[in-house]
């Protein structure tokens, strides 16, 4: 526990220069800012939530391989990346487990729990 | 700032190009026997004109709302937006309340949309039938994954995996949850993991197409429908301004 509240904050550090990080309830619409790809660690949008406006190509301890929903908030608009790409490595290597559209969401998934390590926005899939 | 000024500059080149098309003499009769712009010639060009018109739609109907998406990205983002404004930008872009939109892939994740945004009432208006568009992109969208999940049924690539596995495994430790980005690359090539990845890849996208040949072409359908509203839309925005400017005597 206290190792994981380490990384939590540690994680909170690093996130404030390119992402963010909050505890989000798992009432209604997923609740991801606008302009952002969020992935929470609990099925259905619930525990720590982790928020990203560019990419990441090593998600942060606490939130790689515990990965349990997903919501992409992109704003779409000519020549803009609004696709979000994950993938099962860092580096957005490996195979990419899903690919969502601005507006798009998964509350849970038993196949693709806990695998994501990357993502990358894109102009599609 | 960044993501401004590309739209800007895309705004820009997909107006330019529509009214050059226009005005050019390229302009072309539709079924209801009115001018309508050519369509761009690439799919990066389409994409964009069909981008541009969403948010034109978005932006009229968050507007009806009082709202505006433009302040959600750039600098203002990054002055920190207010919580409860974006909360209410959040619920009229993309929608409050239980999603009415879901697709269960062959992956096994059930991808969810609304149908009450501003985002879910431009592409209503753009692609036609919300529901046929949302199962037919969210498939397609995704028919790589598809792809890669049936990479794991073949040997070469379980052979291939199982080295990288090793590679990336210190001698004496556990299986890292999170290699190092240089160490999976590096491991990529010495397992001949990612070269057997595109020697098997091309082959099973090209099945997994096959398989999901229906949706590829509704997809394909609704986005053409999408590309002659849009062009559509963006002659009814500049084809009076372009006529106006042509008749003037200055």
């Amino acid at each position: 526990m206290i190792i994981k509240r380490f990384a939590v904050s540690a994680a909170a550090a690093v996130l404030a220069l390119s992402g963010g990080l909050a505890l989000a309830s798992p009432a209604g619409a997923a609740s991801c800012p606008s302009g952002e790809f969020c992935v929470w660690e609990n099925a259905n949008f619930a525990g720590q939530r982790a928020n990203w406006s560019g990419d990441d190509g090593w998600w942060e301890s606490w939130i790689a391989d515990t990965d349990s929903s997903w919501a992409n908030h992109g704003i779409s608009g000519p020549g803009i990346k609004d696709h979000v790409r994950v993938y099962e490595n860092s580096g957005q290597g490996g195979d990419m487990t899903i690919c969502l559209s601005p507006g798009q969401e998964v509350g849970y998934n038993g196949v693709a729990n806990d695998r994501g390590d990357s993502h990358t926005w894109a102009m599609n899939c | 700032m960044r993501l401004l000024r590309a739209f800007g500059a895309a705004v820009s080149v997909v107006l330019a190009l529509l009214a050059l098309s226009v005005l050019g003499g390229c302009a072309t009769q539709t079924g209801a026997g009115r001018d309508a712009a050519a369509l761009p010639r690439t799919e990066r060009e389409r994409d964009d004109l069909i981008k541009a018109a969403q948010q034109v739609l978005v932006e009229r109907c968050l507007a009806g709302r009082g709202l505006s998406s433009k302040g959600a990205v750039g600098e203002r983002r990054a002055e920190g937006m207010d919580d409860a404004a974006d909360r209410r930008l959040q619920g009229a872009l993309f929608g409050r309340g239980r999603t009415e939109l879901s697709v269960t892939l062959a992956t096994g994740y059930t991808v969810k949309a609304h149908t009450d945004g501003c985002l879910a009432a431009a592409q209503r208006e753009l692609y036609g039938d919300e529901r046929r568009w949302f199962r037919a992109e969210v498939v397609v969208n995704n028919l790589r994954a598809e792809t890669g999940l049936r990479l794991k049924d073949d040997p070469d690539y379980l052979a291939a995996h199982g080295r990288w596995v090793h590679c990336v495994t210190p001698d004496h430790g556990p299986r890292p949850e999170r290699p190092d980005p240089a160490v999976a690359a590096r491991c990529d090539r010495e397992s001949g993991l990612g070269e057997v990845r595109a020697r098997l890849e091309p082959a099973l996208l090209d099945r997994v197409r096959a398989e999901r040949r229906d949706q590829l072409t509704t997809y394909r359908q609704l986005r053409t429908r999408a590309l002659h509203r849009a062009a559509d839309l963006y002659a009814e925005r500049t084809v009076p301004e372009n006529r106006e400017k042509g008749s003037s005597p200055s």
